[in-house]
């Protein structure tokens, strides 16, 4: 809404008039600056303009480097004067420019008389700058005085050592870990804060040397500690230490007590931080957790915002994995719904219906109704995501959920907001059957005043899946074609094909659909017209009374097991010929990331996470480039290749992966070399395969490269031959032969003899997962149904003890190599029992759905509980064969 | 980490910035959430009171001093609780330099003065000073009183 314009009154104004940075101006400050050349310093002025120097850089005003440079040298001359408030600024702005290496060197003899100055502030305010500004060399020059300023009798001195330290660690680890003789003495000290840095950096100093680590915390936990930020300290590295002694030992949890006792310190940050660490500990008892919650729940009433978020945040965390035991906090929570920060009542509300108990469920959702009115959307899809999983885990409470859900639909909100509802309502219907008529009303009713193109196509879509199967599918045909004349092209095309699938699949609609088929005929947009004549055409039977044929009914309607990007890349691909398109030639495999990240170590993605770029089409790539070699041109379709595996360290003279390409009776290596030494050309370079321990492989054919310059990658091939459709598997070992030539690397030349030379590759295997393919369900239900029980086969396994749940899911996932369905591949911290569903087609084309049930105990003992679902009962076997030898 | 502390007038302006270990493409994005963050929640709000919001995995606290609205952004172990004990540490060190609750100008006559508070209490993202008679003291370059 536009603000009237208010008069601005005097007072304003004069303020205005009266700032001190009014009308500032980088050049005009730049230019006061030369004061600082003066022969007399006047330091009031000069700290004048220091300040608006630092206001400048404070407002993201950035100098060019020869303004910095400029205002550096002329800040340097101020170390002559004898000023104590100037010589401050002073400080704080040589910190502010950080100068350049070849700068630093006009300020280090100032600052390093500063550093061993009588004067202590001087001491440890020249600490902080010299630690800001230095490079290793001058670190190992001061390195001494730092030393003793770590044990200073002045704890700020000790304190401005020690945080340097901090920050030194990460640049010169090696020079900073020198020092933890010093820095052990300091955590004994009797100033609190000295204590607080020295454990902070002692224990960065040792943080990989796991039995240090635990002398440090035994020690501790049994002497004094100071600060309460040091006994926050304390209480993180002992849950450090007690996740990882717990796999080892067994029986009483080692320094639990000294948690508990933390929960009685006077400082609420150390009763927070405990009761915090207490709920996260790993398979953390309900005897263990009481005391924590207690204090939580506590702090659920606290006049304290930040405490009061403290509190719910981790109850909230507390209630994923052990929901009875913060039901005692549900009262102080519901107080918190009405709370003036609505993070706070955000996480309440979320808290409370995962705790809550059925017959709760009413009062909650008249709570919430209220409060949904003055929250974000970002907050009220939190609290519609909550209220699609209570309603899956108190299915008869459908009833109230669903009419929630379809009040706050019709309500103003945004895109995302509007998503979360309409699929939180898709999958409730999808899961309860009860709710299926009550919840195709509600989405019929929000399509007729929905303003987002995608989500009315989305309803469409599932009306046309769902609707027909209702007891009254006419009664849905009104709202649909509803859409054919109020809306646009888009929504309209969509409604043609849900009125066409109703017609197909409910014969005594046919007649009726075909009319309002008809009309759309003269609709003006191509497309919407196409569909019409298409169905027109295809449903068949001219709008009698007769069922549609099943094939037709496929063709149009049936689930497209092909992923759209690959159906994509493979129509751009498509060059107009006399042979039309054929979907059969679509890969149907899921695109897999590629081996990227091997290639460069150490790069992290900067900041607070930009998306990962998609992986580029290789599937399509490389069944071109197969098709073009002659040798390899009668083994018929691919049916899959593989990521690219290492068959060399990273950064060494050569690098090769390779890419193993499957065939129904062969199997081809791909060998991807890169020379990456300038002064050599290898020339005819051959990979000299030994398949001893393959045996139902034969080699066939290979593909030497007549040569292969520095760094321009060539690849060379072999070719092997297997028993049809049998998942052979076996293990090659590859040698690297060729010429070696020398090159001058400035003018290229090339000397004209060389030498034979071998390079040892790593041995390369061809495993079970290779022959299935990854190839997703959309519904995993509906397609474990409908492949029926004929071919399952159930077993149990025991998978030994596991460093975690999570680890032993991801294990069974890699050695089948299928693709995990609906989310199931991730497990929840601290479960005890995970069901994952996998979803495959093995080679020869038959589809496979594997449901994996997990489950540990005590001493990381894993078992699982294998189901396989097949077309063929060969394949459901050797899933099994694969697990069982895997 | 302390991944930033923020100063804005009443209007949104921004009077002192000051970002560690935040890539500087986000930073204008950073800025602009957290104006908008104190417009929606600020009004209103008693001098000093806390609020408390998180994005992501970073954690924000906020209050407002006077004309001013104070902003500090953390994550890891600078998690709500360590950031109000970092924002009670600012609040007090800003009301001690003003000698009052500051209007805007008198934030601005103290400028200089505040910068170097602040300088004391978070450096390079870590916070190092936490009582407001020892940062007092240590701006002027005296040995704290305990000493």
């Amino acid at each position: 809404m536009a603000q009237p314009l208010v008069k601005k009154d005097d007072d304003r104004d004069d303020e205005a008039e009266y700032s001190p940075f009014l009308g500032i101006e980088k050049g005009a400050v730049l230019q006061e600056a030369r004061v600082f050349n003066d022969p007399q310093l006047d330091p009031r002025r000069c700290s004048q303009v220091i300040t608006k120097l630092l206001y400048l850089l404070n407002q993201g005003e950035t100098f060019t480097k020869i303004e910095a440079t400029e205002v550096f040298f002329a800040v340097t001359k101020l170390f002559q004067s004898r000023d104590i408030g100037l010589r401050r600024m002073v400080y704080l702005m040589i910190k502010e420019l950080s100068p350049s290496a070849d700068e630093v060197i006009i300020v280090t003899s100032s600052l390093m008389k500063d550093m061993t100055s009588k004067t202590d502030m001087y001491r440890a305010n020249a600490i902080r700058v010299l630690c800001r500004i230095t490079d290793g060399t001058l670190l190992t020059q001061i390195e001494r005085y730092l030393k003793q300023a770590i044990v200073d009798k002045n704890p700020v001195v000790a304190s401005a050592a020690l945080v340097s330290g901090i920050h030194l660690l990460e640049t010169t680890p090696e020079i900073v870990k020198r020092w933890s003789n010093e820095v052990q003495e300091a955590v004994q000290s009797r100033a609190a804060l000295v204590q607080f840095h020295a454990l902070a950096l002692l224990h960065q100093i040792r943080q990989n040397d796991r039995l240090a680590v635990s002398k440090l915390v035994t020690s501790l936990t049994r002497g004094t500690v100071r600060s309460p930020l040091a006994q926050c300290l304390l209480i993180r590295y002992t849950t450090q230490v007690i996740r990882e002694a717990a796999t080892t030992q067994t029986g009483d949890r080692p320094f639990y007590d000294f948690l508990e006792s933390c929960l009685r310190h006077k400082a609420e940050m150390v009763i927070f931080e405990a009761a915090r660490a207490i709920t996260e500990l790993n398979g953390v008892t309900n005897r263990e957790l009481t005391p924590a919650i207690t204090v939580l729940q506590l702090f659920l009433s606290s006049s304290k915002p930040v405490l009061r978020f403290a509190a719910v945040r981790t109850l909230n965390k507390v209630a994923m994995t052990h929901p009875m035991a913060v039901t005692n906090c549900n009262i102080d929570m519901e107080s918190l719904i009405s709370d003036q920060n609505r993070s706070i009542a955000t996480l309440a509300i979320t808290t409370l219906l995962k705790t809550g108990n059925e017959s709760s469920v009413d009062r909650l959702m008249k709570q919430i109704t209220n409060f949904m009115s003055d929250i974000a959307d970002e907050f009220k899809i939190v609290v519609v995501e909550a209220i699609r999983s209570l309603c899956l885990k108190f299915p008869l409470k459908y009833r109230s959920l669903m009419n929630f859900l379809s009040n706050i639909l019709r309500e103003e909100g945004g895109f995302e907001y509007k998503k979360a509802i309409v699929d939180s309502i898709v999958i409730l219907i999808r899961d309860i059957p009860d709710a299926k008529e009550n919840g195709l009303l509600h989405l019929c009713e929000f399509i007729e005043d929905c303003e987002f193109t995608y989500l009315s196509t989305q309803i469409l879509h599932f009306l046309g899946t769902e609707g027909p199967k209702t007891s009254d599918p006419s009664k849905y045909i009104r709202y649909i074609y509803n859409r054919v004349h109020l809306e646009n092209a888009t929504v309209r095309a969509a409604a043609v094909s849900t009125l066409a699938k109703f017609g197909a699949m409910v014969d005594a609609l046919k007649p009726r659909v075909f009319v309002l088929l008809r009309r759309c005929l003269y609709d003006g947009d191509d497309e919407v017209r196409d569909r019409a004549t298409l169905y027109l055409n295809t449903v068949g039977s001219d709008g009698e009374v007769i069922e549609t044929d099943k094939v037709v009914k496929d063709f149009l309607f049936g689930s497209l097991d092909i992923p759209l990007a690959n159906i994509e890349t493979s129509l751009k691909n498509y060059e107009p010929a006399e042979q039309p398109f054929d979907i059969n030639s679509v890969p149907k495999e899921v695109k897999t990331q590629p081996l990227a990240e091997k290639k460069a170590p150490g790069k992290k993605p900067a900041g607070l996470g930009a998306p990962p770029s998609g992986p580029p089409s290789t599937v399509d790539a490389y069944e071109k480039l197969l098709s073009s070699i002659p040798e390899f041109s009668d083994f018929g379709k691919l049916f899959k290749s593989s990521a690219p595996v290492e068959l060399t360290e990273a950064e060494t003279e050569y690098a090769v992966n390779v890419v193993k390409h499957i065939f129904d009776r062969h199997v081809v290596f791909q060998y991807n070399c890169t020379n990456t030494i300038p002064e050599q050309l290898l020339e005819n370079v051959t990979v000299i395969v030994d398949a001893s321990e393959a045996e139902e492989f034969a080699e066939v054919a290979s593909k030497p490269l007549r040569s292969l310059p520095y760094d321009s990658p060539g690849q060379i091939f072999g070719a092997f031959e297997k028993p049809e459709g049998v998942p052979a598997v076996g293990k090659f070992s590859n040698m690297l032969r060729f010429i070696v030539k020398e090159v001058d690397p400035t003018t290229g030349d090339v000397e004209d003899d060389g030498v034979e030379d071998e390079y040892q590759l790593e041995d390369l295997e061809v495993v079970a997962a290779d022959y299935v393919m990854k190839v997703g369900v959309s519904n995993f239900r509906n397609a474990w149904e409908s492949i029926g029980p004929d071919f399952e086969r159930v077993d149990e396994y025991g998978l030994g003890p596991r460093e975690s749940l999570a680890e032993a899911v991801s294990a069974v996932i890699s050695l089948l190599g299928m693709q995990p369905c609906e989310g199931t591949e991730v497990v929840a911290n601290n479960s005890r029992s995970h069901t994952c569903l996998l979803s495959g087609v093995f080679i020869g084309n038959v589809k496979v759905l594997v449901r994996l049930q997990f489950g540990i105990d005590g001493p990381k003992e894993v078992a699982m509980k294998l189901a396989v679902r097949s077309e063929d009962d060969n394949v459901s076997d050797m899933i099994h064969e694969i697990v069982a030898s895997g | 980490m302390i991944l930033a502390v923020l100063f804005a007038n009443s209007e949104g302006n921004i009077l002192v910035e000051r970002f560690n270990g935040v890539p500087a493409e986000e930073r204008l994005h950073w800025r602009s959430f957290l104006v908008k963050l104190g417009a929606d929640n600020l009004k209103g709000v008693k001098n000093e009171e806390l609020l408390v919001a998180s994005h992501k995995s970073v954690y924000i606290v906020y209050t407002v001093l006077g004309d001013v609205s104070i902003f500090v952004v953390g994550k890891d172990e600078y998690d709500e609780l360590a950031l109000a004990e970092v924002i009670f540490a600012i609040t007090s060190a800003v009301k001690d330099a003003c000698g009052k609750i500051p209007t805007e100008r008198l934030f601005l006559d103290k400028y200089g003065k505040i910068c170097l508070c602040l300088d004391e209490i978070v450096w390079k993202g870590l916070l190092e000073n936490t009582e407001k008679d020892r940062i007092r003291r240590l701006v002027r370059l005296k040995p704290p009183n305990e000493f």
